[in-house]
């Protein structure tokens, strides 16, 4: 086996250990240490209590029989959903099903289309978080990247302090600046509608429903996009900054370099493991959705979903959603680890001598 | 005709304390084939002389002015996009000081020597290549280290990388800044017979820049000593090395130990002068032993059969 190879094998094994913890770790914390099991037997030996009292059939026998009989009936509904088990053994088996993507039933929520499934309930909000988030941190990075590059140019130049005048500006979540855009473009100009995915009724062509969609999407996008401009602007600028004090950087001008090359040879290239981290982890953050965001403008997305859950103590719910982020996480470090090796020859040799 | 002439060279930058008088009105000239070396303590200005020649000039400068004669055409009056096509690397190239990092850690060194040649000549790729190769080989490296990067190789051979990158457009003119202060004294050795290989072979001429005044007397024609911004002295190296004149310079000289002579060693007291705000008059006056009333007034360059030194001393010698 070829060393890179055993590397990545190496790699991928001690990922699939993290994600292996982290879901273990929130099976017990979403399960409050198995609190929650508590709370579920009560529940059960309630109902049985009231299915008995309310039976006709049960209505002779004696509230001493009754109660056994409650009894006897509550053990049957506990064993039959397992509770009987300590926590300890339940535990291991709640992470065997999430590890293999076994998600089960929802407790409380269901999704959009009346399913009880904590897949469907995923993958219904999904594609509408990718569409808004994912887009909108591609936005943001890409301004952020190349108005910084071209920012480092302009050192100490009035655009440049103004752009570091007003990063504070940030601080300011998207939503708020939401909220100010639905007044801005919907209350006042009525030019926009103030939220939601689609138009109602949606319009039954298709073309005529992406274009709804699109219209729909242009607030939210644009919260998105002022609150992180300037920061987005700064902080890759200071880093262009960085770069570009190297010594190579200085040869380079110095070899008569055009001022464009030198921006992609030797500015870009060399500081591309890190921009390509930076721009893997914001899209994969961006699936997770933005709880406030989904609020403000209405829209269907996982981050309500979550927030949902964590309210309802939903707890297959909170797991399927962690366990599915800790996947998509680690192939995201995985994938990184093989670009790495791609970009940056240094990396490359260091894969191929670990082992 | 000189190939190079400097005509009160200025060159401040601005720092939040005040302004740094890195270069401050320097003049000197080089013929063809000719190895002028710079010394100085650190921080005198002399790396900033080098990149005020090739115009790398700092974010914050603040002047630059004066004039530099190139076979006597004044680059200074080039603009931005004429200096970087007609003078940089095709007529003067730089060695860097601190070579190891000179390199672009992902670019195969063969490109990065290459490189000039496809900006500059035109040149295809394939063709550039061919002809790093070749100048790799005069350098002392083998052919097969073209498609290494940078970290593949030792520090010794980077620096070589670097002077064939410097060499390969065949430039009027090489400055030397520090080439070999990143280097152990064997490797040192090395590059210092490397350089003065190509210059016999190639007629290069030289400007080298150091603090070293042993390597400096290796190579040297002409030497120059560097002082707060200044050059206050210039002259034949052994004219220099024989018989200095300038207080600093006779003070440099007996600050470095010597094989052939049984001489005390010298440091000289006090420290180098803060460039931000240098003494007025003589910038050496505070740590002179011969100073005089008139080293308040800041002494012009007086000429003793070509031998130049900034010093009131020489004033009646001329």
């Amino acid at each position: 086996m070829p060393p890179v190879v055993k590397v990545l094998v190496k790699r991928a094994l001690i990922l699939f250990v993290i994600v292996l913890i982290a879901t273990y770790i929130t099976i017990l914390v979403a399960n409050v240490g198995g609190y929650i099991d508590d709370l579920k037997k009560k529940e059960i030996e309630f109902q049985v209590a009231q299915a008995v009292q309310n039976n006709p059939q049960y209505k002779d026998l004696s509230p001493a029989e009754k109660t056994a009989l409650i009894k006897k009936l509550a053990q049957v509904e506990i064993k039959r959903q397992g509770l009987d088990q300590p926590f300890i053994i339940r535990s291991f088996r709640y992470l065997w099903d999430a590890i293999t993507l076994d998600l089960g039933r929802a407790e409380k929520m269901t999704s959009d289309s009346g399913s009880r499934s904590v897949r469907i309930i995923i993958l219904e909000r999904l594609p509408q978080t990718i569409l808004l988030f994912t887009t909108a941190t591609v936005i943001n990075f890409f301004i952020g990247l190349f108005g910084g590059l071209s920012l480092s140019r302009k050192f100490g130049s009035f655009l440049d302090k103004l752009v570091i005048y007003l990063s504070p500006t940030s601080a300011i979540p998207g939503w708020f600046y939401g909220i100010f855009l639905i007044m801005i473009f919907y209350t006042w100009l009525h030019v926009l509608p103030p939220g939601g995915l689609v138009d109602y009724p949606p319009p039954p062509d298709p073309v005529g429903y992406v274009l709804s969609v699109l219209k729909h999407m242009i607030l939210p996008l644009l919260s998105w996009v002022v609150s992180s401009f300037f920061i987005g602007i700064y902080s890759n600028r200071t880093f262009f900054l960085l770069y570009s004090t190297e010594d190579y950087v200085e040869v380079a001008k110095a070899k008569g370099l055009p001022p464009r090359q030198i921006e992609r040879r030797y500015i870009l290239r060399p500081a591309l493991p890190p921009i390509i981290t930076q721009f893997a982890f914001a899209v994969v953050f961006s699936w997770s959705g933005a709880i406030i965001t989904e609020t403000v403008f209405n829209w269907p997305g996982l981050g309500l979903a979550y927030y949902q859950a964590i309210n309802l103590v939903d707890v297959p719910v909170i797991v399927g959603i962690t366990v599915v982020f800790g996947y998509l996480i680690a192939a995201t470090v995985f994938i990184l680890e093989i670009l790495y090796g791609l970009v940056d020859p240094r990396i490359k040799a260091g894969m191929g001598e670990a082992l | 005709m000189a190939l190079l002439k400097v005509e009160d060279l200025v060159m401040y930058y601005r720092t939040r304390k005040g302004t740094v008088k890195a270069v401050d009105h320097v003049s000197f000239e080089i013929e063809k084939g000719e190895t002028l070396a710079i010394v100085g303590e650190s921080g005198c200005g002399k790396s900033s002389l080098s990149r005020a020649i090739i115009r790398l000039l700092p974010r914050n400068v603040e002047t630059y002015e004066g004039k530099v004669f190139l076979n006597g055409t004044n680059i200074m009056e080039l603009s931005e996009e004429r200096f970087r096509k007609e003078v940089r690397w095709r007529k003067i190239s730089m060695v860097f000081q601190g070579a190891l990092n000179a390199l672009n850690p992902v670019l195969k060194v063969g490109e990065q020597v290459a490189e000039p040649l496809v900006i500059h000549m035109g040149m295809g790729k394939k063709e550039a290549l061919k002809e790093a190769r070749e100048m790799i080989k005069q350098v002392g490296i083998a052919e097969a280290f073209v498609d290494r990067y940078p970290f593949e190789l030792s520090g010794g051979m980077r620096q070589r990388i670097v002077i064939a990158m410097a060499l390969i457009t065949d430039p009027d003119l090489v400055i030397l800044d520090e080439p070999t202060s990143a280097l152990d004294v064997i490797t040192q050795a090395n590059v210092m017979n490397l350089l003065k290989r190509l210059k016999k072979e190639r007629d290069l001429t030289y400007i080298f820049i150091t603090h070293d005044i042993a390597l400096a007397s290796e190579l040297a024609d002409k030497m120059a000593t560097m002082y707060a911004g200044q050059i206050i002295e210039l002259a034949d190296s052994e004219s220099y090395f024989g018989k200095p004149l300038h207080p600093y310079t006779q003070k440099l000289l007996g600050s470095v130990p010597t094989l052939r002579e049984d001489k005390e060693i010298a440091p000289i007291p006090g420290t180098p002068p803060n460039l931000l705000n240098p003494p007025v008059g003589c910038r050496f006056r505070p740590r002179c032993d011969q100073a005089m009333e008139i080293c308040e007034k800041e002494p012009p360059m007086f000429s003793l059969d070509g031998h130049r030194v900034k010093c009131w001393l020489y004033r009646g010698e001329e």
